[in-house]
């Protein structure tokens, strides 16, 4: 657990010290902030408008950090042969990977926090109020990045960065298109075509089930059971995903 | 010294150079696509894919495009797709309420196709009401553009039994209907009047105030300009010809003074059919 805590740290640290971090935090801050230009355009409440920009923004810049980080910070250590400094000491292979996972979600954990409390205030400063609801839905956003960065992970054992940034990013549009393939198995005349759609929408992550916009930016009411039944899915299947990587990091030949 | 110089040089002399043709390039008339761009519109099905869970931004930013689109009003052949433009903003935004109303209102806008922009206000406010069926306001609202944009008071009694089914309607609303109900004149222009001016009491922002000096205009305008379209039709029917200006019915003994709507701005006369019509620019933004 301390090999764990330790490459997690340093992970966070190496993050930091990116430009490619605050370029994307920048963006995000200056998309947040220019959402009163949107809601000036518009007729009748603005505050829909700052929202909607809000969220979609943190959503994307921390799906470009979570895409480019991941790939880029476990890549980079197995490319400049680093990787072999810490396997030599008392460390094992998915210690390591778990760490460098760990460290990830620290980095995009200090991002959503900043980005969500920098929206809530420009909500409250363009005359929407303090709405605490859209911590659930940054939230909720933070989970599907958690199951993101683990597939970022598994691609970056798998294969090379840029092809890695390619499948996480695929990952991502999938996991938003995946509730059509349940939609397209009440379609299909055949049960075996079925069966095999079936199999293949519960084999991609539905991103679907972490989305709380809609519900935040109406402020309709949102069952608990949603919420807590949408954290069981992204930890079962953040777990699977980092399984998955670590047994094959453990037989990869770093030669 | 030169090192800085020229760089610096070759940067103004090439800015210079796109401010120049950006500005020459303005003075180009592009050619009118008369609204067949709108053609072109992805279903809501297709812009929900392509949102990967943003379906209210996509909304947001067609909602937006919407109101630059149809911001000045002149008869056009894009005005034929306005249902088809908010039936997808509703679409992807189901409780959307800023949409269904303005939407509804750039469809009352005088076109030619009157009956058909009619139907289509019905239609985007029934759907509205399918899919927000707690908001009064709406069904309030809806009520409301049927009586005084198309005088159908069946329509504006369904849309006013609507919102005051509404558990926490306002009390003003069950008032109105059953005064309204048991009316078979409806309303008197000082029933209205007054119920307005409550509203308007009620105003909470500028946007609602500026809803309700709309409403208090066009019952001011709908009111004169029924009572000087006979005097005008009179005039035409003494002299074979519309007059040309108030001020000869006004010589004439007929009227005391140039009539003006209710942000005094005189009545126009207008020709062809000689009755009297407000210049209704009452803003809302």
């Amino acid at each position: 657990m301390r090999a764990i805590r330790i490459i997690a740290v340093n992970t966070f640290r190496e993050a930091l010290r990116d430009r490619v971090l605050y370029l994307f935090l920048g963006f995000a801050i200056l998309l947040m902030a220019s959402s009163k230009i949107f809601g000036i355009l518009t007729v009748g409440e603005q505050d829909k408008i700052i929202k909607d920009l809000g969220l979609a923004g943190i959503q994307f810049f921390l799906m470009l950090i979570a895409v480019m980080m991941s790939v880029i910070l476990v890549s980079r250590e197995i490319d400049s042969k680093t990787v072999y400094y810490l396997l030599a000491k008392p460390v094992r292979r998915w210690q390591f990977l778990l760490g460098k996972y760990a460290g990830l979600i620290l980095v995009v954990l200090v991002n959503l926090v900043l980005m969500t409390v920098i929206l809530v205030f420009f909500v409250w400063l363009y005359g929407g109020g303090f709405d605490p609801r859209l911590f659930l839905a940054t939230g909720m956003i933070g989970v599907e990045m958690a199951v993101l960065i683990a597939f970022a992970v598994l691609f970056s054992v798998l294969t090379k960065p840029i092809l890695g940034s390619v499948f996480t990013l695929a990952v991502f549009v999938v996991g938003h298109l995946s509730q059509d393939l349940w939609l397209l198995t009440r379609h299909l005349p055949g049960s075996l075509g079925r069966t095999l759609v079936s199999v293949l929408y519960y084999l991609v992550p539905n991103f679907e089930r972490f989305n709380f916009k809609t519900e935040v930016v109406h402020q309709l009411p949102i069952p608990a059971a949603a919420i807590g039944l949408a954290l069981v899915y992204g930890c079962f299947f953040t777990g699977l995903v980092l399984v998955l990587a670590c047994v094959r990091f453990e037989r990869r030949d770093l030669q | 010294m030169k090192r800085v110089a020229l760089p610096l040089c070759a940067i103004v002399v090439l800015l210079a150079g796109a401010v120049v043709s950006e500005r020459a390039l303005q003075r180009f008339e592009r050619a009118d696509p008369l609204g067949r761009e709108l053609l072109y519109l992805p279903s809501a099905e297709m812009l929900e894919l392509t949102s990967l869970g943003n379906r209210g931004l996509v909304a947001d930013l067609l909602y937006l495009w919407s109101i630059q689109y149809y911001s000045k009003y002149q008869p056009h052949e894009r005005f034929l797709y306005l249902e088809t433009v908010y039936g997808l903003i509703t679409d992807l935004d189901p409780l959307y309420y800023d949409a269904y109303r303005v939407g509804a209102l750039i469809m009352q806008l005088p076109t030619t196709e009157e009956a058909e922009h009619k139907a289509a206000v019905i239609r985007l406010f029934d759907k509205a009401l399918r899919n927000m069926p707690d908001n009064w306001e709406i069904a309030e609202a809806a009520g409301w553009d049927m009586y005084i944009r198309y005088r159908d008071k069946p329509e504006a009694l369904r849309y006013f039994g609507s919102a005051a089914a509404v558990p926490g309607s306002p009390h003003r609303i069950k008032r109105f209907l059953a005064v309204w109900s048991n009316d078979e004149e409806g309303w008197s222009f000082d029933d209205a009047l007054a119920y307005w001016k409550e509203v308007r009491g009620e105003a909470e922002n500028a946007y609602d105030l500026a809803v309700c000096d709309k409403q208090i205009y066009r019952l001011f305008a709908s009111r004169d300009e029924g009572t000087l379209g006979p005097v005008l039709q009179q005039w035409k029917f003494g002299h074979g010809i519309c007059p040309d200006s108030w001020q000869q019915i006004i010589d004439a003994g007929w009227l005391r003074e140039v009539p003006t709507d209710y942000f005094g701005q005189p009545y126009r006369i207008l020709p062809e059919s000689c009755t009297a019509h407000a210049i209704e620019d009452v803003r809302i933004d």
